[in-house]
Parts: structure tokens; sequence; C-alpha cells
């Protein structure tokens, strides 16, 4: 092994010179839904960068999706210290006066960048390349404990409490210890399908911070003794497949998957596999069945995939935003957090990121996001499996266990709640892959329940519970959470169907 | 991309290159979703000639290739038709008016269908045009004066 202190170094001391002035612009795919250049370039912004220096950056969405289309001028002084500004929503106009003084090398500034930690601290700070996220700190983490064994950095995970971020919050730590307790050779399969409506975190990170994933993938490697990963990417996530492709061939090229960079004996094989379309494709049991080439369809459980998970070896199946945050438990500060994809009835929709320590309540986060609480009936956690929080509860802190992948859709004074239940119903059914009779059947049987003029809320129940019980997998076996928590959270809805 | 036609005389040229393509993967069960994906990408649709292919090169039954083929909906056994808008109808994009930009392009010559969520919740309502560019943050103003921009273009 080679010295690694010295290697992130050589990446870093190969970098030629900075542009002192930067555009970024936030690209990504909510900035070209938003048509951000021929904004930028009727805005007359691009013009203005040029006959300042300044160097153009196409970067991405930097989670305030709410305002795209978007720009980030940046400055640097001669100590490293930057300032940045940014210019929301562009295509309503733009104060290039003031973006002219943050690129323009004149004027001085005295407020600078927070050097903010976190699972989305680079968003929309990167150019694309290697070297600007290693300057940002990409890869820092792993370096420093590929000095430590494997079993204190599984000790690690485990204190920190960090749990499956897809939506389940397994531990983490303990579904590695229970991989790496088999014998070889494991795998790990990165599920980065999400493909519950309402959820657009994990493509943010792909997009945003491909390198995070990539370094929480070379720890998990290297504390389980993985052999082969697999990273399973939705199909219709263009970007988020470029953009991951682009940067682990980075990581390749540059030697940070190779012996240079990895403890010794450690060899790291990465394939990226594209998955082809349904809801289903997000169950990790589905997913084994997919890469094997078998019909996506879900494997009964037990046996559990840290025993017997792909072509019947030990499998860590992690999703993107957990693999991610194990890059974040070796900072001081924040604790692990978590990532909300939030849309709706709200001032600021966006990927935002949330303390999981329980001091947050609904309030204060709605609040923080520009909700006017007064018109704010419920949010609905999570998309076809979640379920909705009545206003009364809005006191109430944020607890991990309830949010699920942290999908937030606000609901307006005009939602119907029996519209939405019967959309998300509707969902279930159109998306149950048939391969066992209490989903296929039941999320059929439900959909026609509901539609009913009078609702037998009796035979609903009844009919959730046997799909809780008894389907193969947890779209099933969720599928009926929605309708449940909708009866429970507005009986009102319902009075006149009640028998 | 032009969507493969058994009866073109380019045909036969398409598959044959479709094998060639086919070879760089392992003829391994595993490498099924990543063949029809390669097929897909450069034929367009799936069509049988493609899958009989796939089914010999990695030497699956052909009754397990259809069954795995149908069971992805993002796969097309059918010849797509292009030039339609799709407007996403997830429960987002419904909350913020996915009907009001139903309403505007149906009144439009142009041809629309629906979808479900498009995991851009935070831009909705939004829509994917013609060519598949998606629209975020769509108005009915917007539509119609991306349609009259379009009937310019022509």
């Amino acid at each position: 092994m080679t010295n690694q202190q010295s290697f992130l170094k050589t990446i870093l001391d190969e970098s030629s010179k900075h542009s002192i002035a930067k555009l970024f612009i936030h690209k990504g795919t909510c900035g070209d839904a938003t048509d951000i250049v021929s904004v930028c370039e009727k805005q007359g912004i691009i013009e203005l960068a040029m006959s300042l220096n300044a160097e153009i950056i196409e970067t991405s969405c930097d989670g305030r999706c709410w305002a795209a289309p978007s720009v980030t001028a940046q400055k640097i002084d001669v100590g490293g210290v930057s300032y940045s500004r940014r210019f929301d929503r562009i295509d309503l106009g733009v104060k290039l006066k003031e973006l002219g003084e943050v690129l323009d090398l004149s004027t001085v500034h005295n407020v600078f960048d927070d050097g903010a930690t976190g699972l989305t601290s680079r968003f929309g700070q990167l150019d694309g390349t290697l070297l600007a996220a290693v300057e940002r700190g990409a890869y820092g983490v792993a370096e420093k404990v590929f000095r430590q064994d494997q079993k204190s950095i599984l000790s690690k995970i485990e204190e920190s409490k960090l749990s499956g971020r897809g939506g389940a919050h397994f531990p983490t730590g303990l579904k590695w210890r229970l991989a790496a307790q088999n014998e070889g050779p494991r795998y790990l399969v990165v599920n980065a399908e999400e493909g519950e409506p309402g959820v657009f975190k994990d493509r943010h990170l792909l997009e945003a911070d491909p390198h995070r994933l990539i370094e929480g993938i070379l720890i998990c490697c290297y504390a389980v003794g993985v052999e082969k990963t697999f990273v399973y990417i939705n199909g219709q996530a263009h970007k988020g497949i470029e953009s991951f492709m682009t940067a682990l061939e980075q990581a390749q090229n540059s030697g940070i998957t190779g012996p240079k960079f990895l403890p010794e004996k450690m060899a790291v094989d990465i394939e990226v596999r594209a998955g082809a379309g349904g809801y289903v494709c997000g169950e990790e049991s589905v997913i084994l069945n997919s890469i094997e080439g078998e019909r996506p369809v879900p494997r009964f459980k037990p046996p559990f995939a840290t025993d017997e998970g792909l072509w019947g070896m030990p499998t860590v199946i992690n999703n993107v935003e957990t693999l991610a945050a194990v890059t974040t438990l070796w900072q001081d500060f924040p604790p692990p957090t978590k990532l909300i994809s939030l849309s709706g009835n709200i001032a600021r929709p966006g990927v935002y990121e949330i303390p999981t320590d329980g001091t947050l309540s609904w309030n204060g986060f709605l609040l923080s996001v520009g909700a006017e609480l007064e018109t704010v009936p419920a949010i609905l956690l999570g998309g076809p499996s979640g379920t909705f929080v009545h206003r009364e509860k809005f006191d109430e802190q944020i607890e991990m266990k309830n949010i699920g992948a942290g999908g937030i859709f606000v609901l307006s004074p005009n939602s119907s709640i029996k519209e939405i239940t019967n959309s998300l119903a509707g969902y279930n059914e159109r998306e149950s892959c048939g391969e066992c009779t209490p989903c296929r059947e039941g999320t059929i049987r439900l959909t026609q329940l509901l539609q009913q003029e009078t609702v037998n809320l009796k035979k609903v129940g009844e009919l959730i519970e046997v799909m809780e019980e008894a389907s193969l997998c947890m779209l099933g076996g969720m599928a009926g959470r929605p309708v449940k928590s909708a009866i429970e959270n507005f009986p009102a809805t319902w009075i006149s169907a009640e028998q | 991309m032009i969507p493969f036609d058994v009866t073109a005389d380019d045909a036969g040229d398409r598959l044959a290159n479709l094998e060639k393509q086919l070879l760089t993967l392992p003829s391994r069960k595993s490498y099924l979703l990543p063949a029809f994906h390669m097929a897909q990408e450069y034929l367009d649709w799936l069509p049988r000639e493609s899958i009989l292919v796939i089914a010999s090169h990695l030497r699956i039954p052909l009754s397990e290739v259809y069954a795995t083929a149908t069971a992805y909906s993002e796969l097309r056994l059918e010849k797509p038709e292009y030039g339609a808008w799709y407007v996403c109808t997830g429960v987002a994009c419904e909350a913020a008016g996915a009907q009001r930009i139903i309403d505007a392009i149906e009144i439009l010559p142009e041809k629309f269908g629906r979808t479900d969520c498009q995991f851009l919740c935070s831009l909705a309502p939004i829509c994917t045009d013609h060519r598949g560019k998606i629209l975020g943050r769509l108005t009915e103003n917007r539509v119609r004066a991306l349609f009259l921009e379009d009937s310019g273009d022509q």
C-alpha cells in the first residue's frame, strides 16, 4: 500500500490553475425542464460572464428545485476563501448589476460560504470533474477509514444508528455485519431504482454528487468484504445514469478504485445496470432477480439477502442515500441526516436535508420551507405506500421510522382526500406485478370498493389486513396503507359510507 | 432514431449489427436485461427478430426471454408511435393542475396521452413533448406558446 495521504493530494496537485470567478449554471433535469440555457442567453447572463472572464460551468440542480432556472455566481480570493450568491428564477428577471458585482474581481465582499457539510453540501457546486469533488472533500472519509480495521468501521456504523434510507429503515450497521459474518463471495447491490412517485432525492444525489455514492460503496466493500457491486439505476433516470457512469470512469482512471488508493488486497468491481420500469423493481428481491436475468418478481423471505442474495450468496442491498450517508458519519457535524423530496402546496419544493434526531417538528419543517400552515389540511408521506399526517399532528416531532423514503406531498385546501386515495390505490393496481394473489387480486378489489358511492369500510379493512399479512412483498403489504390512513385521519370524508 | 421495420431494406443489416453488438456481452443469463436495453437502444423497440437473436446469444429458451421482456413496462414489444405529448398525472401534478394542461393540449391538433409520476414533482405540473423533452412548471399559456413556436418552425 502506498502512502494514502499523498494519493488524494496527487489528484489535487495535478490541477493546473483555477479560475477565480465562476458562473455555475444549474442544469440537471430541473434546469433542462425549465429551459435554463436559453433563459441565460436571453437574460444576457452568458454575455456578462464572458465579458468579465468568468468560467462558465454547467452543474446540477442544487436541491432547490423551486428556484429553477437558477445560476450561482462565485468568486475565490487569493486565500482560497470564496464568496457566492445564487440568482433564483432567472426566467422572471435577473439583477445583472448584482451578478456582475459578484463576478467582478475588483469588488470586495464580506460574506463567505458557510463551509457546509452533510449530504447535500456539494449539490450544485461541482463541474462534473473528479478534481472539483476531491477539492470539496470527496474520498477524504474513505481515506481515513481505510486505516481502520473492518470491525471498528462496523461498530461505528452501528453506533451512528444509520438506517435504510429507501424507506424500510433497517439498521445499516446490522445489515453489514450479518453479511460480513457469512462465507463469501459477497455482493453489494445499490438500489437506485427510486420508483416511488413523489420521491426524487436519489436522482438528485446521482446527478449532483455521484462521487459521494462511490465513496460510500468503497467503504461498504472494505467493511463487509464485498467482491462485486451492482448499481441498479432506474432506466428513466437518464441524467443520473450518465452522471454516475462518468464519475465511475473518473474514479477508475485516476486510480481511486485501484491499489494506489485502496487498502492492501482489496479490489473493487462496480457494474451499472439500468432498470426497465415498474414500481415493483424497487423491491430488493426483485432487483436480485432482475440482475440474475430472471423475471422481475419478488422472492420469498426468508432467506434474507444477507444470507442468500445474488446467486445464493450473502448480499448487502443498500439505497443510494444510505451509502451516501455513510460518508457523513465520520464528520463531527451534522449527525446522520435524511433527504426529503418536497412537492405540492408549498412555496419552495425541492430536496431538503433534515436532522434525524427527532428535534424537528412538522410545523418547524413546513414553516422553514415556506408553507402557509393555515392552508395545509394535511401532508402525504411517501406515495402509494404512504400515510397522511393530519394538521392536528403537525406539532409532533418528525420521526425517521414514520417518513419512509422521505417523500412529502403537501395538500392544499381544495385537495380531495378521496380522490388522492383513489388515485394511489389505482396506481398500486396498475403496478402490481401479479406474482401473488393477495396483491394481484386485492389491489383490484380495493379500487373497486373505494369507487363505490357508499364504501363498505368493514370490507375495506378486512381486505387490507389480508393483503398486509399474505402478500409476497411489501408492495402488496403496504398497498392498503394510504387507504387505512385516510380513513383514520379523515373519518368525515367517509362518514356517508359507514354502515 | 428510426424504429426497426422488418420490411425495410436495412432490416437484415440492422439485425446483423445487433448480433455483433451482443457479442460484447458475456453469454450468461445475468445479461438478459442489458441485452434488452442494447437491442431497444439500437432498434428503438424489441421486434420478435431481436428477441430470437438475444435468446440464441444468451442461450435462454424463447419462452423465458418473452416472459421476462413482457414483465418490464419500459420494454417496447410493439413498434412505437411518436409525436404525442404525455402529461404526468401523478398526485403532485394532478394537484398542480395537470387537468388544465390536458384541456389546453386537447384543443390543439396534438396527440397526447397521460403518464404516471415522472419524478419531477418539485416542478409540477410537467409533461414530455412530442420530442421527448421534459417541460416543467407548465402553464396553459406556455403550452399554447410552445405549440405556436413549433408550427412556426415548420
